[in-house]
């Protein structure tokens, strides 16, 4: 993905981000992964619990995520799993990601924009 | 919660998202609310304040809709394309089953009348043969081929709140076809050649009496055809949800 795009999937990349990170690790449902979320960021980061479903489902769709259905206590339970495309997805986010962090950290800091794109 | 997550449902159909994307999302939420409860309750909360509690967590249904319609991938090809979908697909199904009912009758044409010239005329075998059976059974299905397509326009249009106006289009279309369908069959000139069937459709004679004649079947066809769909408006009209 390039760096200097004008309108770089900012915020709204983020729920997208944390997931596929977390589902990286391990598979998870819905209230598994909300509750991994805020408890990893510190409850810095607390996505609406609600809203995660249709993000889950646009991955889904993308085929970054694929599901799976297990019964757990008596319920069951629909399970996400990251994807060989999921993966490739997440590398370019984080790298993404990294990039603005930098570039940004490093106009706080005050040295010049352009130093900080790699 | 279910008055919430009907209205959610509601929402998100009539915005043209695909059913089964809505009930997968309303069954998610379902168990999400009910982990949410348990977890609640297990802080000390008594299953009222658990209730509420878990509500605001799980998001206004304003939110909930919001972040499910940002994503247009999910929208039903009923609400992308009313226009096909109600104006050339049911067309389309209607040839395939008048398609259907051709080869039927081809069949038994073979099968039951092999030296017959055509079909359609009387059949010399009695009430409960087997070759009567057959060719009642084919002309039940040819008949009703129209009435089922519209049943299914109903259907679909209820299941997807799809306004009223795309399901009438699509219901006057396949009773005008069904009412002006007309199946041929004659055998060609060569010695045991094949058997010829043929249809064609919207073609009105000229006579005043087969144009009303025309008029009255698709009427028939039409009413037939638009009752699921009429009683679901009724009902939805009439009792409270």
């Amino acid at each position: 993905m390039a760096a200097r795009e004008t309108n770089p999937n900012f915020m709204n990349g983020v729920p997208e981000l944390l997931i596929l990170k977390l589902l990286q690790q391990d598979e998870m449902y819905g209230y598994e992964i909300v509750q991994a979320i805020r408890g990893r960021t510190g409850a810095v980061i607390a996505i609406g619990e609600g809203v995660v479903y249709p993000v889950l489902h646009g991955l889904e769709r993308d085929g970054a995520l694929r599901t799976r259905r297990k019964k757990v206590n008596g319920r069951s339970r629909i399970y996400y799993l990251v994807t060989p495309s999921g993966s490739r997805r997440l590398a370019d986010l984080s790298r993404t990601w990294v990039s603005l962090t930098t570039a940004i950290q490093a106009m706080l800091m005050g040295a010049q924009y352009g130093d900080a794109i790699p | 919660m279910a008055t919430q997550f009907h209205e959610l449902k509601e929402r998100l159909l009539r915005a043209g998202v695909a059913p089964r994307h809505v009930r997968r999302y309303l069954s998610e939420l379902a168990d999400h609310f009910a982990d949410l409860i348990e977890e609640e309750q297990q802080a000390g909360r008594n299953l009222v304040e658990a209730q509420s509690a878990a509500l605001v967590r799980l998001g206004k249904t304003e939110n909930l809709a919001k972040a499910f319609l940002e994503q247009r991938q999910f929208q039903s090809w009923c609400a992308r394309a009313p226009w096909a979908m109600f104006g050339f697909a049911p067309l389309i199904y209607l040839g395939a089953a008048y398609l259907v009912a051709c080869l039927y009758l081809w069949c038994g044409w073979k099968f039951f009348l092999p030296g017959v010239d055509t079909p359609f005329g009387a059949l010399a075998a009695p009430t409960n043969s087997l070759a009567n059976m057959y060719f009642q059974a084919g002309k039940f299905y040819y008949y009703s081929a129209p009435v089922l397509v519209g049943w299914t326009i109903g259907i679909v249009a209820a299941r997807q709140r799809i306004k009223a106006v795309w399901p009438a289009v699509g219901l006057v279309l396949i009773s005008w076809m069904g009412a002006t369908a007309r199946i041929q069959a004659g055998r060609t000139a060569v010695p045991r050649g094949l058997g010829h069937i043929s249809m064609d459709f919207f073609r009105v004679g000229s006579s005043s009496q087969t144009i009303s004649q025309s008029m009255s079947s698709a009427f028939l066809i039409l009413t037939l055809a638009i009752l699921p769909y009429f009683v679901w408006r009724l009902r939805r009209a009439f009792v409270p949800l």
